[in-house]
C-alpha cells in the first residue's frame, strides 16, 4: 500500500529526512520510534502533505501513485489519515460542523453523494460512545478548552468516522495519561482491519504495549536505523536509543 | 405646504447650520476621517441638496411614528429632534434635509416584532428613535442602493430601556455612503448594536454614544468583508459620562483585493465616571498585498477608577488551521472560506436575534466565497 523509496526531505535548507525506505503492506501495522529530533513528525506531515517539507529526492508510493503529486485534500479523499501529534484549536468552528463538512468533502471527492445532518449525526454519535466523546464536546468549538486527552479522542474518532486506508498515528501517546492512553489505544485497534495499513509513530515503548505493531523500524538521524518485531520495543526500552544508535545500520 | 417648523428644533438646524458651515465637506485633513477622504470620493457632484427617503415595513403595534417633512410635530419630537450630535456631516444632514421619520415605543412597551427601517435614494435624510422608559425593540435598518446619501439619526434611550440594532449594508461598488448616529443612553439603559458590511467606494458608519446614567451600557459589534476596491469605515465614540457604566466593541474585518477597512474607536471616560468599564477589540485578516486596515482603538480617560482595555491585530489566514482543514478532506478554498467564517463569529454570535443572526451569516459566507 505505501512505499517510500530513498526519501530525502528537507525543510528550509535543513535536510530532515536523508535516504527513508519502508514499505507497508494492507493489513499491516508499523511502529517507527526514534529520539527527538529524529524526523518522526517530519514523515508524517510528508505522508499528509504539509506545505513547507520539500521532497528532494526519493519517492512516495501510495497504492501505485505519487503521493507527493497530490494535495492535502485529495490524499485525504483517497484514503491518507494522519492523526495530529498537536491537533488544531479552531474557535468559530463547531467539532460537529467540521466534522460533517469533512466527512461530506471527502465523499464529494469520491464521486459519492452528501450526507444531510442526522446521517451523519448518527454516524458520528455511535462512534462518540465507544471512544468516550461527549456530545457537549461535539457542541464546542474545534479542539478549543479541549484537554489534551480530549483532544486525543477527537483524533480517533476522526478516523473512525473516515474509516481512512492508511493511518499515521504521530506521538497519539503524548500527553496522555494511563486511562486514555487505553482508550485511545482500543479505539485504534477496533479499527484494524485487512484492508487498512497503519503506522504509528511513537518515542515511547508505552503505546505499542497496547497497540501491539507488526514491525518495528527505529528512525535516527534521518534514516531508518533499524527493524524488527514487537521485541524490538522491549529491547529499545531497557537500553535506550544510544544503544542502537552506536550500532552501524 | 410649506414646512412650518417649532421654535425650538428651528434653532438647533440653525446651530448646525452655523457648525457645517464653518467645516464643509470633510477631508482627510480632518482627524475623523483622515482615513476616508469624503470630498473626494464624491468629486464634483458634492454632497448636493437631494432628499433622500425612507420606509418603514408594517409598523408593529405600539410603535408610533411621525413624518419629520409635515408641520405639527408632536411633543416628543420637539424635546428630541435635533438635540444630540454634532459631528460634521450630522450637521450637514440637520441643514439640508427637510425630511426623515421619527419613531417612538411608549413607555413599557416591549416590541417582538422587529421594526424594519430602510433609508433610501440619493441626498440627505435625518431619523429620530425614542425608546421610552422600559420599552424594549429589535431595530432592523437597511441600506438601500444610492450613488450618494447621508443619513443623521438620532436614538434616545430612556431608563431602563432596551435596544437591539441591526445593521447590515449591501452597497454597489460605485456608492457614497454616510450615516451618523448619535445615541443617548440613560440610566439602565441597553444598547447592542451591529454592523455589517460589504463596503462601497466609501462606506462610513459613525456612532456617537453617551452612557448618560448609572448602570447604561453600549455594546457594539461588526464585521466586513471587502473585495476589489471598497472601502468599509467604522467610527464610535463612546462616553462614559456616568459611573458604573460599560461599553464593549468588537469590530472584525476581512479585505481582499486593494479593499480598505477602518476602525476608529474613542472611549472617553468623563471626570468622576468612576467604575466605568470598556473593552474594544479590532482585528483585520488581509488577503492580499494590497489590501489595508486601519484600525486605530484610542482611550481618553479623565476619570481613576477605571477599567480599559483596548487591542487591535492585523494577520493573514492561519497555516496550521488550513492545513489541519485540509488534511481532513477539505478543498483548500473551502477550507479558507471556513477559516474566514470562523475568524468572523464571535462578532456574528453578538447578534441576539435568531433570524437576523441566521441571514448574517448567509450573506457573509456569499461574501466571502467572493473574496477567499
Amino acid at each position: 500500500m505505501l512505499e517510500i523509496k530513498n526519501l530525502h526531505v528537507s525543510v528550509g535548507d535543513k535536510e530532515i529526512l536523508k535516504g527513508l525506505n519502508l514499505s507497508i503492506k494492507a493489513g499491516e501495522v508499523h511502529a517507527i520510534m526514534g529520539p527527538n529530533g529524529s524526523g518522526k513528525s517530519t514523515l508524517s506531515y510528508v505522508l499528509a502533505g504539509r506545505a513547507g517539507y520539500d521532497i528532494t529526492e526519493g519517492l512516495i508510493t501510495y497504492n501505485g501513485e505519487d503521493l507527493a503529486a497530490l494535495a492535502p485534500e485529495v490524499r485525504a479523499a483517497k484514503g491518507v489519515f494522519l492523526a495530529m501529534q498537536y491537533p488544531v484549536e479552531i474557535p468559530g468552528v463547531t467539532t460537529m460542523m467540521f466534522l460533517k463538512t469533512a466527512l461530506n468533502s471527502q465523499r464529494r471527492a469520491r464521486g459519492e453523494s452528501d450526507l444531510d445532518a442526522v446521517a451523519v449525526l448518527k454516524l458520528v454519535r455511535a462512534k462518540a460512545k465507544t471512544l468516550n466523546v461527549s456530545e457537549e464536546m461535539l457542541k464546542r468549538a474545534l479542539n478549543v478548552g479541549f484537554s489534551g486527552g480530549e483532544k486525543k479522542r477527537l483524533e480517533i474518532l476522526q478516523m473512525a468516522l473516515f474509516e481512512p486506508k492508511l493511518a499515521v498515528l504521530d506521538e497519539t501517546d503524548s500527553g496522555l495519561d494511563i486511562d486514555a492512553l487505553k482508550l485511545v489505544a482500543e479505539g485504534v485497534n477496533t479499527l484494524r482491519a485487512s484492508s487498512r495499513a497503519m503506522l504509528v509513530i511513537t518515542h515511547y515503548q508505552r503505546l505499542l504495549d497496547y497497540i501491539v505493531p507488526d514491525r518495528i523500524h527505529v528512525l535516527a538521524r534521518g534514516k531508518i536505523v533499524a527493524e524488527g518485531g514487537k521485541e524490538l520495543a522491549l529491547e529499545l526500552e531497557a537500553k535506550g536509543y544510544e544503544h542502537i544508535l552506536k550500532e552501524p545500520a | 405646504m410649506t414646512l412650518v417648523l417649532p421654535s425650538t428644533i428651528e434653532a438647533r438646524k440653525a446651530e448646525a447650520a452655523t457648525i457645517f458651515g464653518s467645516h464643509g465637506v470633510p477631508t482627510r485633513r480632518v482627524e475623523e476621517w483622515k482615513y476616508s477622504d469624503l470630498k473626494v470620493a464624491l468629486g464634483e457632484a458634492g454632497i448636493g441638496t437631494d432628499q433622500a427617503l425612507w420606509q418603514v415595513d408594517t409598523l408593529p403595534d405600539g410603535v408610533e411614528m411621525f413624518d419629520l417633512s409635515r408641520n405639527g410635530a408632536p411633543d416628543w419630537v420637539q424635546k428630541h429632534f435635533a438635540t444630540a450630535g454634532r459631528n460634521i456631516m450630522g450637521t450637514a444632514s440637520l441643514t439640508l434635509s427637510d425630511g426623515g421619520v421619527a419613531l417612538r415605543i411608549a413607555k413599557g412597551a416591549k416590541i417582538s416584532r422587529p421594526l424594519k427601517l430602510t433609508f433610501q435614494g440619493n441626498g440627505h435624510v435625518r431619523g429620530l428613535l425614542v425608546l421610552e422608559d422600559g420599552a424594549s425593540l429589535t431595530l432592523v435598518e437597511s441600506v438601500g442602493i444610492a450613488d450618494f446619501r447621508n443619513v443623521g439619526f438620532e436614538i434616545v434611550l430612556g431608563e431602563g430601556a432596551s435596544l437591539e440594532h441591526v445593521r447590515i449594508s449591501q452597497q454597489s461598488a460605485d456608492a457614497v455612503l454616510v450615516e451618523e448616529a448619535s445615541l443617548c443612553i440613560a440610566a439602565g439603559a441597553r444598547y447592542c448594536a451591529h454592523f455589517v458590511g460589504f463596503g462601497s467606494k466609501l462606506s462610513r458608519m459613525e456612532l456617537e454614544i453617551a452612557l448618560e446614567g448609572e448602570g447604561a451600557q453600549a455594546h457594539l459589534s461588526g464585521v466586513s468583508v471587502l473585495d476589489g476596491k471598497r472601502h468599509s469605515d467604522v467610527t464610535t465614540h463612546v462616553i462614559h459620562r456616568h459611573g458604573n457604566t460599560a461599553s464593549t466593541q468588537l469590530f472584525k474585518h476581512v479585505a481582499g483585493g486593494n479593499a480598505r477597512a477602518v476602525y476608529q474607536g474613542k472611549v472617553t471616560v468623563a471626570k468622576g465616571a468612576d467604575g466605568s468599564d470598556s473593552h474594544q477589540s479590532a482585528k483585520a485578516l488581509l488577503l492580499s498585498e494590497n489590501a489595508e486596515a486601519d484600525l486605530k482603538p484610542e482611550l481618553e480617560i479623565f476619570a481613576d477608577d477605571v477599567k480599559c482595555a483596548h487591542g487591535a491585530a492585523v494577520g493573514d489566514l492561519d497555516a496550521e488551521s488550513l492545513f489541519y482543514l485540509r488534511a481532513r478532506g477539505i478543498p483548500e478554498a473551502e477550507a479558507r472560506g471556513l477559516l474566514l467564517q470562523a475568524f468572523l463569529e464571535d462578532a456574528v454570535a453578538e447578534i441576539v436575534n435568531i433570524d437576523q443572526r441566521e441571514l448574517v451569516r448567509t450573506e457573509l459566507l456569499t461574501a466571502l466565497k467572493r473574496v477567499a
